[in-house]
């Protein structure tokens, strides 16, 4: 008996030593941690908007981890503050997936934050997920971005606002590239409706001063404002347009949803603003009560929780399921997960999906209305709103990839 | 005394004399170090950065290039500041115009040939050019003090603001759209010929050596220069510019001339960095960073080339090490300490150094 | 009537890019124009002004008291930074620069982590008025009449009281004023205080009608430095003209092609202004009264 046993008992150190040898690499894996790196503006002119989408990030990771984590991977993160400064995302890009070799990164605030990392993710083949709303056009495999573009947000809110209040558009946008091709988008819904630009301004960034644009408008026809103003000097517009009685309804695709502006002025500066979000803490649903109370377990102190914040959020549990679809983290595999076309996630701000022509997602879009006092209130919300412009354009990852930005002044096509 | 040699073996004295003054004005008046410690420490120096990236990692030597790339702007704006003592606060419109140059330029033209390397030349010419302009336009204008930092802040303002609406697909130089507030990208790393396949050179050990051949070459020409009459008669514009006059100098024409050196520094700068990160936006050329060279040259010491160049260096590394581990406490400690070096290093925390190791050296011979 | 409701429209927009001109530079005009301190913390002392403003308003306290209060405090807060830090410096401006700097990254910076990234506004009083059919800011004209008073004052304060004189005299010629009995050193301390009050003065002017963020002072600093530096060495006579030009210049150039326009005008105005007048105004103004 004991021979028979010790022989056994070798062979089965035996036979367990060479699947330890084997298995090595995939168990190492096992246990080893998933590293998702975190590069957001925590100090800075954007601090405002971002430090809640950090917050996010770590409210997702804690829900996972308690869960067993990824594929029976913890989740570690690798958190950097990038002070709003477009230098330190491009050391910290370097840095995360030379260094610290993340799995993914969760990055960027500004548009030109991710114009400046976007080169060094594509010269490491890493993968990035950009959760922020923007200007759209973004074509590129190593980029995931969950934020609303404007297709998803102008043709909604644009035609509504026009039946509701009339043709005429006054557009005043920040002078660069999000305002610009923001207002671009607003032209072309307006003209296609059958309305008039009645004015269209375009304001420097860091401008505080609107004395001459609020008489521009008042001197103009206007039925109703669009604000695509970015930044806290261009927020000081509300202010002063509601002190000099410009009485207009407006219409942003920005405000509320970012910056919660509504917590922040004294009303009723922002009464009668109309935005369209995929996320605010306001939205009443079961999903969205839920987060919210979970977020405020974790962080009691949070401003507020508004649509980067959900989308953060909705993008970790996506990256979850993505690296559990493909039982690994390997982009191409997970790349390969994203085109069969139903990486979709029941989160806080209803049913989202990942397309894969362009890797944006489509959103549930609130219309969301800033009253007298400014409270919020619900007038219109649409459902699967899809990020249709890129590919109907003829970008489509699955394909090729361009890693480029396209604009509808020079889509891809051309 | 001359009529003892022939023709030919004049010229070629004077030639090697010349050439021997060059050298012999790598220590002088203007520049602190000198002797064979001082050569010694240098050499060691140059030999540990050398094999350094023998033993680190892709990501730290990458980073050490990086944090060379900003050298040149900083010696720039040490000539123009700390000798030729016209404080310009706008060495960053230099840089800026020369990383868009870089861009527009391998943009349009491509690699071939190794043309990212006089892609790199040109930005440089362009960008000392625009500051010969700048620097005419001001000295000749006699713009003294801190005129010279509001004239030099608003150039670089008016192209930042000029920059960042440039969105539009109508902006364009050729191929390359200039794309605005969210920068240009697409340009090519700067590229080597090679038989078999051009090098590309991605941040890494092949920039970092390249880097280094810069930063060691444009430290000892600057101090070659420095000590040379060129820069004596700087310094003494600096200590004096009515005695320097009085002297028979073109004030002028030595302050524009050393502004356009700057600038061309800024410019080198600028086009590594582009090369460097594919990109470049206009808010390399706001407020903020027009402040960064001064805190750097300010920090080091701007008396002294040596001392800018490693102030600069400590400043960057020391802050990035911050912010890595320092979170949001990361701005308040480097403000303080900022705060800290000009009330106790008055001359910059390089120069306190060295001026501290020669006394104790001195001491210890005795 | 047209005619009049264009010309109060042009009047507007100009006595308001003065306003914020001269209410925002003052506090510099001090600090920088007279004192030689390269204030890159200008901006700060301005946020405190507004923040401070904004929390004694929302404590229900009327606004007037608020601004008030804002002013003391930053020029409290100035006298602190005085004693411990500028005070080192007067014999080396330029490191200044590396100092206020500091100053104001610690400011920013610390207010962020204090208070948080923002702070709720306090809404801008009262109301609109109409004039010919377009409707205005009433507090914004408040801000016209507050920046001409301000200058009244400034001018009254160093003109015509002791401290004025005392001040002036410390500053030009301290040895001098050393030797007369002046205890320079409370001088010097005095001044900054008081620049920086006036530049926490500006900030509760401006509170009701701004966001509030730890980085609102950045708004203010290029335009404070750019007026004042054309303005010239004698702040008083050429700060004021300075504001008026610079003012014109963007309340035109915007008003016709835009605030891009209205901005880059303002910065090559002042590159043009000083190539034609190296001293600043105030040298070619005095040079002509001479």
């Amino acid at each position: 008996m004991t021979l028979p046993m010790r022989t056994l008992r070798r062979a089965g150190t035996l036979a367990g030593l060479c699947l330890a040898v084997t298995a090595a690499p995939s168990l190492a894996q096992e246990g080893e941690p998933i590293k998702i790196g975190v590069l957001e503006d925590q100090s800075g002119d954007f601090a405002a908007a971002t430090n809640v989408k950090v917050h996010a990030i770590e409210l997702a990771a804690s829900e996972i981890n308690d869960a067993g984590g990824i594929d029976g991977r913890p989740v570690e993160l690798v958190i950097y503050d990038t002070q709003s400064d477009n230098r330190r995302y491009q050391e910290f890009m370097r840095r995360v997936l030379q260094a610290d070799q993340v799995d993914v990164v969760f990055a960027g605030f500004s548009s030109a934050s991710r114009e400046a990392y976007r080169p060094i993710v594509n010269q490491f083949d890493g993968l990035a997920f950009y959760n922020n709303q923007y200007e759209g056009g973004v074509c590129d495999a190593n980029m995931i971005v969950t934020g609303a573009v404007p297709e998803q947000q102008f043709s909604t809110l644009i035609p509504w606002m026009m039946e509701e209040y009339g043709p005429n558009v006054y557009t005043i946008a920040a002078d660069y590239n999000f305002g610009q091709i923001s207002a671009e988008w607003v032209r072309q819904i307006v003209e296609e409706e059958g309305g008039t630009m009645v004015g269209e301004e375009f304001i420097p960034l860091g401008v505080s001063q609107f004395s001459q644009t609020i008489q521009n408008i008042q001197a103009s026809e206007a039925d109703f404002v669009v604000t695509l103003l970015v930044g806290a000097a261009q927020a000081s517009y509300y202010e002063q347009a509601n002190a000099s009685d410009v009485n207009l309804p407006m219409a942003s695709s920005v405000n509320v949803g970012q910056g919660y502006e509504h917590k922040r002025f004294t009303p009723p500066s922002l009464a009668d603003m109309y935005v369209t979000t995929n996320y605010i803490e306001e939205i009443d649903s079961p999903a969205s009560n839920d987060f919210v109370e979970r977020f405020r377990a974790m962080f009691p102190d949070e401003p507020y929780i508004n649509q980067e914040a959900a989308n953060s959020y909705i993008a970790m549990n996506l990256y979850k399921q993505l690296v559990e679809r493909a039982g690994t983290t390997d982009h191409d595999a997970l790349r390969e997960v994203i085109a069969e076309g139903d990486v979709c996630f029941d989160g806080p701000s209803g049913n989202v999906c990942l397309d894969p022509q362009s890797q944006h997602m489509s959103h549930t879009i609130f219309l969301a209305h800033v009253n007298e006092d400014h409270s919020i209130d619900f007038p219109q919300t649409w459902e699967n709103i899809e990020p249709y412009w890129l590919g109907d354009e003829g970008c489509d990852l699955t394909q090729n990839d361009p890693s480029a930005q396209y604009t509808p002044s020079n889509p891809p096509n051309q | 005394m001359n009529t003892r040699y022939n023709d030919v073996t004049a010229v070629t004295t004077r030639r090697e004399g010349s050439l021997w003054r060059a050298i012999g004005h790598l220590e002088g008046p203007q520049t602190i170090g000198r002797g064979p410690l001082f050569w010694g420490l240098v050499s060691l120096a140059i030999v540990a950065a050398a094999i350094y990236p023998l033993f680190a990692d892709a990501w730290t030597v990458g980073n050490a290039a990086y944090f060379m790339v900003w050298t040149f702007m900083a010696m720039g704006l040490g000539v123009v500041w700390g000798y030729a003592g016209a404080l310009s606060f706008g060495q960053t419109a230099f840089f800026g115009l020369a990383g868009y140059a870089y861009g527009v330029l391998t943009i349009n033209i491509g690699t071939a040939y190794g043309f990212t390397i006089a892609a790199i030349l040109l930005s440089i010419l362009l960008a000392g050019l625009f500051a010969l302009l700048i620097g005419y336009f001001m000295f000749y204008g006699r713009i003294r003090g801190v005129f010279i930092g509001i004239v030099t802040l608003s150039v670089t303002l008016v192209l930042e603001t000029f920059m960042a609406q440039t969105a539009g697909p109508q902006w364009r130089i050729g191929e390359a759209r200039l794309n605005g507030f969210n920068g240009m990208s697409g340009m090519p790393p700067l590229t080597i010929p090679w038989p078999g396949g051009d090098l590309a050179l991605f941040p890494g050990r092949g920039f970092y050596y390249v880097l280094l051949g810069l930063v060691v070459a444009c430290y000892l020409g600057l101090r070659m220069l420095l000590n040379a009459r060129f820069g004596n008669v700087l310094v003494a514009i600096r200590e004096n510019p009515h005695r320097a006059e009085m002297l028979g100098y073109d004030i002028r024409l030595y302050q524009t001339l050393a502004f356009g050196l700057g600038g061309a520094l800024a410019g080198l700068s600028g086009a590594l960095y582009t090369a460097w990160g594919q990109y470049i936006t206009p808010s390399s050329m706001g407020l903020t960073a027009a402040a960064l060279p001064i805190v750097w040259v300010a920090v080091g010491g701007r008396r002294d080339i040596t001392a800018t160049l490693l102030g600069t260096i400590l400043v960057l590394a020391g802050f990035q090490s911050l912010t890595i581990y320092g979170s949001q406490y990361a701005l308040v400690v480097m403000g303080s300490l900022l705060l800290l070096t000009v009330l106790a290093a008055p001359e910059g925390l390089i120069v306190a150094a060295m001026t501290g190791a020669r006394s104790l050296w001195r001491r210890a011979r005795r | 009537m047209a005619l009049f409701q264009t010309a109060f429209a042009m009047l507007y927009q100009f006595g308001d890019a003065f306003a914020f001109l001269v209410i925002s530079c003052a506090g510099l005009a001090v600090i920088f124009g007279m004192m030689g301190v390269i204030n890159l913390a200008h901006g700060e002392f301005i946020m405190c002004g507004a923040y401070v403003t904004a929390t004694v308003a929302r404590e229900g306290l009327p606004l007037v008291v608020a601004i008030i209060a804002g002013a003391v405090v930053a020029g409290l807060v100035g006298m602190v930074i005085e004693r411990l830090v500028i005070r080192h410096l007067y014999h080396r401006p330029l490191d200044s620069i590396i100092a206020t700097w500091g100053i104001s990254l610690i400011a920013t910076q610390g207010v962020l982590i204090v208070l948080g990234s923002t702070m709720a506004g306090i809404g801008t009083p009262l109301g609109a008025v109409t004039i010919g059919g377009d409707s205005y800011s009433a507090y914004r004209l408040v801000l016209m009449v507050a920046a001409i008073a301000l200058l009244a004052a400034l001018y009254l304060l160093f003109y015509r009281t002791r401290f004025g004189v005392v001040a002036r005299a410390t500053i030009q010629k301290p040895d001098m004023a050393r030797a007369l009995g002046v205890d320079t050193g409370r001088m010097y301390g005095l001044t900054f205080g008081l620049g920086a009050a006036l530049a926490g003065l500006a900030g509760g002017l401006y509170a009701p009608t701004m966001t509030m963020v730890p980085t609102m002072g950045a708004t203010f600093i290029v335009e404070s430095f750019v007026t004042v530096v054309v303005g010239g060495a004698d702040i008083f006579v050429g700060a004021a003209p300075a504001a008026a030009i610079l003012a014109l210049i963007r309340a035109t150039l915007t008003a016709w092609y835009g605030q891009l326009f209205g901005q880059i005008g303002l910065l090559v105005a002042v590159i043009v202004v000083i190539r034609i007048l190296p001293g600043g105004l105030s040298a070619w103004l005095k040079r002509g009264s001479r």
